[in-house]
Parts: C-alpha cells; sequence; structure tokens
C-alpha cells in the first residue's frame, strides 16, 4: 500500500508492506540516486548520521512496476513526529540539520531540491534526515530550489516563535507547507525590519514575491544567474541567522512553572520509587508520558533503554526536555509539544497526509503514564472521568495515573477561580468510572500529599 | 559532467520572486564574506606585526 503521505514527488514514493516500509525509486531519478550512491555522499551522510540508512532490495517486491528503478528499505523510524509538534530548539536543529545536508550535497555535486521540515525526524534523540531522494544534481548557476520552502517551513516559524509569540508554531498545523512569508512578515513587528536577515528573508521576500509572483520570469536567465560561490554564501548566512534565533521562557507567561510545585522532598522521591515499582512489574517496550513536563518521570523509563516519548501542552517544558536530552546525549527520550485535550489531527489531502496522535498510535502502548494530569483535565477543561477513561483505554496497555484530589492545593488552587461544578471529582467514583475500561491491579498513596498512584491494566488485555 | 546540464526535477514550484531575491541575497551574502575574509587577514597581519614588535623589544 502506498504511504498518504507520499505523493507529491514523481521521483518514487513509500509504500508499506506486511514486513516494513519500503521506498519505490523510479527511473526519472536514476541519474540523481546512483550519483548519491556512487560519489561518496550517501556513504559520507550516513557516517555523520545525518541521513537515514537504507538498504537496497529486491525489486519484485514493488507495487507498481511500471517506470520502477530500484525499491530500497529505510531504517525504520519508531514514531513519526511532525513540525507542530516541536519545540523550538528540535525545529532549529532540524532547519540546521538541513542547511548542513545542503552544504555537503553542494561539495559533491548535489543540492537538495526541496527543503520541507516533514524530511526531518527525530531519532535517537537526534534530527535525522529521512527523504534519500530530495538530492538532485547540481546544475552550477542555478538558485536552491528549496530556499522558498526552507523560509516557509523553517525560518519564519522560527522568527515568529522567536520575535513575536512561543505559540505561532501551531501556524504549521494549518499551513502544511510553511508559514507564507508576507503572512510571517505581517505577524512580526516593525524591530523586526532593523534585524538585517529576518528583514531579507521575510520582509524583503514578501515583498519580492508580491512583485513579481505574477509576472513571466525569463527563467533560463534566472538559473544561470547564481554562481556557486553566491549559493554556498546564502546557506551560510542563513546558517548563522538560524544560529542567532534563541527562544528563552524568561519574561513569559511560563517564566514560574518550574517552581510551581507542592511536593516535599520526601513525597517526590517517594513518588519516583513507586513509579520503579509499577515499571519493573510491567517490564513494558515503550512508554508514553502524558503531561510529562521536564521529563523527570520519563527519564525513569527511558534511562532503563525503554523508548520513551514525553508530551507536555508547555513549549517551555518540552523545550528544556529537549535540550536536557541533548545535553545527555540520550536516545531513548523524544519529547514532544501535545494538547491532549486537542490532540494533533488527521490534515492533508483527503485528511490522511498527515497522521492524528490516534492513527500513530498503532496499538496500545505497553505502558501510559498520566501523573498530577487528572485534575487538570476534570477542572481546568470540564472533561468527564469516562472521556478520559476511555480516551486512556484507546492508548494504553498499562496506566500508570495519578489521582488528585479536591483537597489537594493544587486543585484548590484550580478551583479558586470557578465554581466548583465537581460533586463527582472523588477517588471512588475515580475508580468506578476507570474500571469499565481497566482493572485496578494496584494503587498506593504518595507520601507527605493525599495523591494516589494506580497501575491499571486494560481489560482488552486482561487475560493475555 | 561540468559542462552537462542535467533535468531541473523541480517538483515544487520555487517562486519567481524568492529565485530573484535568493540571487541577490547570494550575491550580498558573497561580498560580505569577502569582506570577513579581508578582514580577518588584516587583523591577522596587524596581529603578527605587533607580535614581532613585541618580541624585538
Amino acid at each position: 500500500m502506498q504511504s498518504k503521505s507520499s505523493f507529491r514527488d514523481p521521483s518514487g514514493f513509500i509504500f508499506i508492506q506486511k514486513d516494513g516500509i519500503y521506498r519505490q525509486i523510479n527511473n526519472n531519478y536514476k541519474m540523481h540516486y546512483d550519483h548519491l550512491m556512487n560519489s561518496g555522499l550517501y556513504s559520507t551522510l550516513i557516517e555523520q548520521g545525518l541521513l537515514i540508512p537504507h538498504e537496497e532490495v529486491n525489486s519484485s517486491i514493488a507495487t507498481q512496476h511500471n517506470d520502477l528503478y530500484k525499491v530500497i528499505k529505510p531504517q525504520v523510524i519508531p514514531f513519526i513526529s511532525y513540525p507542530y509538534e516541536w519545540s523550538f530548539n528540535q525545529l532549529k536543529d532540524a532547519a540546521l540539520l538541513t542547511l548542513g545536508i545542503q552544504k555537503i550535497a553542494l561539495e559533491y555535486g548535489m543540492t537538495l531540491k526541496d527543503s520541507s521540515a516533514y524530511n526531518v525526524q527525530f531519532y535517537n534523540g537526534k534530527p535525522v534526515f529521512i527523504d534519500t531522494l530530495s538530492f538532485e544534481l547540481y546544475n552550477e548557476g542555478n538558485p536552491w530550489v528549496g530556499y522558498r520552502q526552507f523560509c516557509q517551513h523553517f525560518f519564519a516559524p522560527l522568527a515568529l516563535m522567536s520575535k513575536s509569540d512561543i505559540r505561532l508554531n501551531q501556524l504549521l498545523r494549518v499551513y502544511l507547507d510553511g508559514i507564507p512569508v508576507d503572512l510571517a512578515s505581517n505577524l512580526l513587528s516593525f524591530k523586526t525590519y532593523f534585524n538585517w536577515s529576518i528583514l531579507a528573508h521575510i520582509h524583503l521576500h514578501a515583498k519580492s514575491q508580491k512583485r513579481y509572483g505574477n509576472k513571466n520570469i525569463n527563467t533560463e536567465k534566472i538559473n544561470n544567474r547564481m554562481k556557486k560561490e553566491y549559493l554556498i554564501a546564502l546557506i551560510d548566512s542563513l546558517e548563522s541567522s538560524i544560529k542567532k534565533l534563541h527562544w528563552e521562557p524568561k519574561n513569559t507567561e511560563w517564566a514560574d512553572y518550574y517552581n510551581d510545585t507542592n511536593y516535599t522532598e520526601n513525597g517526590v522521591q517517594h513518588k519516583k520509587q513507586i513509579v520503579e515499582q509499577f515499571l519493573a512489574k510491567v517490564n513494558p517496550k515503550t512508554v508514553w508520558d502524558i503531561g510529562g513536563n521536564v521529563g523527570i518521570f520519563s527519564r525513569l523509563a527511558s534511562d532503563k533503554g525503554i523508548p520513551t516519548i514525553c508530551f507536555d501542552i508547555d513549549p517551555a517544558a518540552v523545550d528544556k526536555n529537549y535540550l536536557e536530552v541533548k545535553k545527555r546525549n540520550e536516545k531513548n527520550l523524544l519529547p514532544l509539544l501535545l494538547d491532549v485535550t486537542n490532540p494533533s489531527p488527521n490534515i492533508g489531502w483527503e485528511n490522511e497526509e498527515r497522521e492524528s496522535l490516534l492513527s500513530r498510535c498503532r496499538s496500545p502502548v505497553d505502558m501510559v503514564f498520566a501523573l498530577a494530569l487528572i485534575h487538570h483535565l476534570v477542572i481546568s477543561n470540564n472533561i468527564p472521568f469516562d472521556k478520559i477513561s476511555s480516551f486512556f483505554g484507546k492508548i494504553s496497555k498499562y496506566l500508570l495515573i495519578e489521582f488528585v484530589p479536591k483537597e489537594d492545593s493544587q486543585v484548590q488552587r484550580l478551583l479558586s477561580t470557578r465554581k466548583d461544578v465537581f460533586p463527582q471529582y472523588t477517588r471512588d467514583h475515580f475508580e468506578r468510572v476507570f474500571s469499565t475500561n481497566f482493572e485496578i491491579v494496584e494503587s498506593q498513596k504518595i507520601a507527605d500529599s493525599q495523591r494516589v498512584l494506580y497501575l491499571m491494566l486494560n481489560h482488552n488485555f486482561a487475560l493475555s | 559532467m561540468k559542462n552537462k546540464r542535467h533535468l531541473f526535477l523541480l517538483y515544487i514550484d520555487p517562486g519567481s520572486g524568492s529565485l530573484i531575491l535568493q540571487i541577490v541575497l547570494g550575491f550580498i551574502a558573497a561580498i560580505a564574506t569577502f569582506f570577513k575574509l579581508f578582514w580577518s587577514r588584516i587583523k591577522m597581519i596587524v596581529g603578527k606585526l605587533f607580535s614581532k614588535k613585541t618580541s624585538d623589544e
């Protein structure tokens, strides 16, 4: 079956078989693929860990034999994430990876024919380029075809996140081919006109598009004008401009987040101990930590070599977590941005091009953490217990969930600004409702608090 | 290979405004690189002269 997200590029496409993921290469890409493999570019990129490795397989496996040149089997990325689920530094690193690859490609007489952020995935704690068919032979004099796309997919969102508002990365969810530069130009403040790189790649870019957008241009003439040294200088300047873009959670609404907990040191240690015990009991192959903040509890799993995804709604927490992953060179933890009350939907062509969170959860995850989350869902978002239980029933085999009772100061804080319309927010009712989807395996009270940790097993897996 | 021109795969629209702009920006960046290099060489030469002088003294 052809992958629903792989149909735009005529050079080939991804198809999925029972035993894995394959990529068909069409005849029109032969010359480019052969150069990629024979020039030493492929091996250089693989040695540096920048490109996903693949092996060539017997092409009899192909599903469409017209125009077939070869079939390759790329290494599988366990979880596909999207740019609107990445934090500032994740998107920045993906941008720098793209530019770095473009520079190396030029040394080997090739260039990137597109620069979509969807060509990058996070694997083993690092961004890696996954589109083997993005390379084409470079003709001296040609400008970079992917420049517009690079500005839309990377430069514009990073500039908006850095200079306007961190939440503007969510525009990537609406604009699948990146944020149009004229929109970015409108959203950026007047001050950014004095920043050379933003002036050049966003404001002047938008004006140039407006001016030449509907005009017939002699492309033959343009295609001879960009000397190689200009192109390299452009890529270098884009690289240094991206490196100069920063975002710090300081002085923002997210600033106080990290100091805002009400556990005693003893309570935190005890909570960690219980999570460790439950982990040992379940011995999961994968863990998802929903609302995992900076990943303190995710690391109890990932440090044991368990592939773990830590989702959080707070861009500051996700970014802090990612920087920690980089610093500690962690391979098993993937921090991602997610609003669990409105998870990533199915979008793009026929609503199938980019998958929703639930569609990417092919089968329930071995173990899901929902720590200090339930009160946010019920009290702040008015989501009843049965809806929460049903959601976790879809995504988890084992559920490790923390119940935070009404007496808890955090719940009191949430209730302080609103009417308490939650008479059923009790431990008894919580247990009763969750029992429709789960069997309660064990529960333990956390020291120095009213909170309780539950280990639950999904009824669908109770007998296996 | 050098004089042979290859088929442009061009499956995405590069945008004529984006193409024209990048040629201008590439040109400016190349000039900037040239001056940066020039300046760092001058600094190097001046630095060497000074270190010579101090070692002579």
